[in-house]
């Protein structure tokens, strides 16, 4: 459902993303993983038009992206749902108004449809009775669940998580993974970056390492963790799980 | 005091205050149209096109860099010129329209900065979410950006607007009868320029500090829902 073919992404001279191609496939659950500054949060960022690549082409759902028309891209985008580290909800609004911004206003549906939709999708993230809170009366745990829902509410066909959990004390970590398996479990396509080696052991379908910019290691989580091949995975692999 | 009280009768009071109103008038219409002029500019500034942001530049550049004095001058005597030289007819400038017409340009280039700035201010992972949900960039401004961004311009828009009320006053440099001119006309009256001159500047007082305590209540209610 996502294609991305040899994408190369620079920040001035600097390549961030080096002749890099994935395949996303309908109910996928990938995690990648790698060092700092590897090009983890880039990669996703371009699947979704966040960046946009120099080199390569980005195919959604058929449809390669195509950056001068910033608009489509936005539209065609807006059926991928994003997670980010710092949650980014609006401040200003209300949970509810959080959720049924981007159907109400960008799909144009109908509001009263889409509040009865939002309050059930913050019943499966366990926050119905937040609703009409503002995100800074939530904790980390909880801002990041109604950022779930707001990207569930897009009824996207997959997810990107961009360290959902990076940004949260340890005792909130466990209940957005909880929120994140149950979805893998129900058959969504997720693709997540991460630092929970234990999440992409026991969830993930395919774990991605990456390493300057590059894709060295694809393969099964068992693979990844009990049978690395390269050396830089090793290495890496010795540094988080000592940690 | 026997002074005093011949010339603050009811007719002089009367009349400063309908020189206060007009410059009340001259504020808040100078305050809406610069703020439309500024919010367009402000939007050229950061677009991505050179060629606006040039024109927005330029314009913010000209309006801050020279006297607003000589800015009312240059379109009360010189408008008519310029529009016989443009379109070929001549006019009577009437004094509070030209005025609130420069007052209101030379306002929307400080609105342009304050309105500028407030958005820079709001964080890109806005803009990155909003678009993730589907967002255009006008839909983007409309109910992300700017509902957050008007928070932040409050005091400095306030601000703002209490300078334009002093700044009013520079129009009785082209006739326009407004609290300074009152005052003035009153002072060659009576032969007395002190107390007029002091009604006017209590009448200013009372209008800047009244908008100060009402912004200030504001902020608080505001900063509340944070
Ligand atoms: N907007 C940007 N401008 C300039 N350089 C950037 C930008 N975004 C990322 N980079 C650089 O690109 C490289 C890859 O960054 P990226 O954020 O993708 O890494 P990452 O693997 O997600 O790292 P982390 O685990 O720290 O989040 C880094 O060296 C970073 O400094
Ligand atoms: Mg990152």
């Amino acid at each position: 459902m996502i294609k991305a073919e040899h994408i190369s992404k620079y920040f001035d001279k600097f390549k961030a993303i080096d002749d890099v191609s994935l395949h996303v496939k309908k109910g996928e659950v990938i995690c990648i993983i790698g060092p700092s500054g590897s090009g983890k949060s880039t990669l996703i960022r371009c699947l979704n038009g966040l960046e946009s690549p120099e080199e390569g082409t980005v195919t959604v759902n058929g449809t390669v992206l195509d950056y001068k028309k910033p608009n489509d891209v936005t539209k065609i985008c807006s059926q991928i749902g994003f997670v980010f580290q710092h949650f980014n909800l609006f401040p200003h609004m209300t949970v509810l108004d959080n959720l049924t911004l981007g159907p109400v206003v960008a799909q144009k549906l109908d509001k009263a449809e889409c509040e009865k939709r939002a309050v059930e999708l913050l019943r499966r993230v366990g926050l119905e009775e937040k609703k009409d809170a503002y995100p800074s009366q939530l904790s980390g745990g909880q801002k990041q669940r109604v950022a779930i829902a707001r990207a569930l509410i897009q009824a996207p066909e997959v997810i990107l998580f961009d360290e959902p959990t990076s940004a949260l004390d340890p005792e909130m970590i466990g209940e957005v993974l909880e929120v994140m398996k149950e979805l893998a479990e129900a058959g969504m396509t997720l693709l997540v970056v991460t630092h929970e080696m234990g999440f992409a052991r026991k969830v993930a379908s395919r774990v991605i390492f990456m390493d300057e910019g590059h894709i060295v290691e694809d393969n099964t989580p068992s693979e990844i963790f009990d049978n690395p091949k390269s050396d830089r995975l090793v290495d890496f692999l010795s540094k988080v799980i000592h940690m | 005091m026997e002074l005093f009280l011949k010339i603050a009768n009811k007719g002089t009071i009367e009349y400063m205050l309908l020189g206060a109103g007009t410059s009340l008038m001259v504020a808040i219409f100078s305050l809406f149209f610069g703020s439309v002029l500024g919010l367009v500019s402000a939007a050229m500034k950061m677009s991505k096109s050179k060629i606006l942001r040039g024109i927005a530049t330029v314009y913010v550049e000209i309006f801050r860099g020279t006297p607003m004095m000589l800015q009312i001058m240059i379109f009360y005597l010189c408008g008519p010129i310029f529009t016989k030289f443009l379109f070929g007819f001549v006019y009577t400038p009437n004094p509070i329209i030209v005025g609130i017409f420069a007052v209101s340009i030379n306002s929307g280039a400080y609105i342009t900065e304050l309105f500028r700035a407030a958005i820079q201010s709001i964080d890109k992972g806005q803009w990155e979410a909003s678009k993730t949900i589907g967002l255009n960039y006008f839909e983007t401004m409309r109910y992300v950006i700017l509902p957050q961004s008007l928070k932040r311009i409050l005091p400095p828009f306030v601000n703002e607007f209490i300078v334009l009320i002093k700044d009013s006053s520079l129009l009785s440099t082209i006739g326009a009868v407004e609290l300074l001119q009152t005052a003035t006309v009153l002072g060659g009256k009576y032969y007395n320029y002190l107390i007029p001159l002091s009604m006017a500047a209590v009448m200013y007082l009372v209008m800047t500090l009244t908008i100060a305590h009402f912004a200030r209540k504001l902020e608080r209610r505001l900063a509340e829902s944070d």
